[in-house]
């Protein structure tokens, strides 16, 4: 290569590091506010003040959803199976919402810490399964099977 | 070594061997992409959480993926552009970064319309994937905007060439901000036959083809660009003006 065009070559990748380094080291100061929302765990210790705005994401945990006979008021806990936050929420909730599914709500926390909620919306894990083999894993009662393989991926 | 490379950046050498491998690539293309499409659209069964939502997700997945190629390849371009000066690589990146817009304009709405019926809502600005992917979308059509904003071809190239690899550090932000914030954006999901993909077959195997199909409408979409741009640059030489008398 000649001595020019290797000249040119340095500038350019020193360029490149630098802008990467630069980026880098803005998102990780940025920390938490890159971040869409807060786990459970964080609120329960009390990373959030009370009265803020801001959103929790967890898993809603089995047996815990009650809705109200005669309105939209529900109340549920999201956990993310090391501490959990009891949720109340008046609307309507998407449709992949149920336990054991993954939820990211919007509102914030009183000072008995429960989190009343203005939004609920509902996430999706990357594993997708047609309804004939979910039919048929649950009919030979291998919901454990199911189970095992969600874990293996999430990690 | 270097023979072949400048072999590759003349620009009749291209376009004298790209005539010889489009009617294959578009070949592969037509036959992926209707198979795809059909396979995704009609065939694909309906996922147990979703229903038949699912089915945008193949096309998604797969417009998605490609669109995080063009800004690696508009900055291997604009390097070489850079460095060794060679006319066929800014004429490959020029009409690339415009093609690139439109995939990641396919990704946002395609994405949404699917988010609206699953998340619950259209979009979230909170969202790192999310915003970095419209970003890329607006890198891109900034790429587009620099280039007619400078008249003189060289000037263009080499500016347009800066911002591409700029915008690289993007695609890797947008690839890994599923993994490195909480997101309400699902992770990738692996398209692969090992035991570790709890995915169904019916559903990478889909994912599959799309992705190859959209691979090749890209590929091929990119050489008939550049095929353009080559005749419109190189108008004065005598092979083109050949080329023109005989059509």
């Amino acid at each position: 290569m000649k001595r020019h065009r290797k000249r040119k070559l340095t500038v350019i990748i020193f360029i490149a590091l630098g802008l990467s380094a630069t980026v880098g080291l803005t998102l990780f100061a940025l920390g938490q506010n890159m971040n869409m929302f807060y786990t459970p765990s964080q609120v329960a210790l009390g990373e959030v003040g009370v009265g803020q705005r801001f959103r929790i994401g967890g898993m809603v945990k089995e047996g815990s959803f009650f809705s109200a006979p005669d309105s939209l008021k529900v109340k549920f806990e999201t956990t993310d199976y090391v501490h959990a936050v009891p949720i109340e929420y008046e609307g309507i909730l998407p449709d992949l919402f149920r336990e054991g599914q993954g939820i990211v709500a919007e509102g914030s926390v009183d000072d008995k810490g429960v989190f009343s909620a203005s939004r609920v919306l509902a996430k999706h894990d990357e594993n997708y399964m047609s309804q004939e083999v979910k039919a048929a894993l649950d009919a030979a009662g291998t919901d454990e099977a199911i189970q095992i393989l969600q874990e293996r991926s999430s990690k | 070594m270097w023979l072949w490379f400048a072999k590759l950046g003349s620009p009749k050498w291209f376009y004298d061997v790209s005539d010889r491998w489009l009617p294959w690539l578009a070949g592969a293309m037509a036959l992926f992409m209707i198979v795809g499409v059909i396979w995704a659209l009609l065939f694909l069964p309906p996922d147990y959480q979703q229903g038949l939502t699912t089915r945008i997700l193949v096309i998604h997945v797969a417009v998605a993926g490609t669109s995080l190629a063009f800004f690696p390849l508009m900055a291997v371009a604009g390097t070489i552009t850079l460095v060794w000066k060679m006319k066929l690589a800014d004429m490959v990146a020029k009409n690339a970064a415009a093609l690139g817009a439109w995939f990641s304009f396919v990704t946002l709405a395609t994405g949404s319309i699917w988010g609206s019926v699953m998340w619950g809502t259209w979009w979230e600005w909170t969202d790192a994937r999310l915003v970095s992917m419209l970003f890329q979308f607006f890198l891109l059509l900034s790429v587009v905007a620099l280039r007619s904003a400078i008249e003189d071809t060289d000037k263009a190239a080499k500016a347009c060439a800066l911002l591409s690899i700029v915008g690289c550090i993007n695609v890797v932000i947008i690839k890994y901000s599923v993994e490195w914030w909480n997101v309400l954006h699902q992770p990738a999901s692996p398209l692969s036959m090992s035991s570790d993909n709890a995915n169904g077959p019916e559903f990478w195997m889909a994912t599959g083809v799309m992705i190859i199909a959209v691979y090749l409408f890209f590929i091929v979409s990119l050489i008939l660009t550049t095929r353009n741009e080559i005749l419109q640059r190189e108008k004065r030489s005598q092979w083109v003006q050949d080329i023109v008398r005989a059509a």
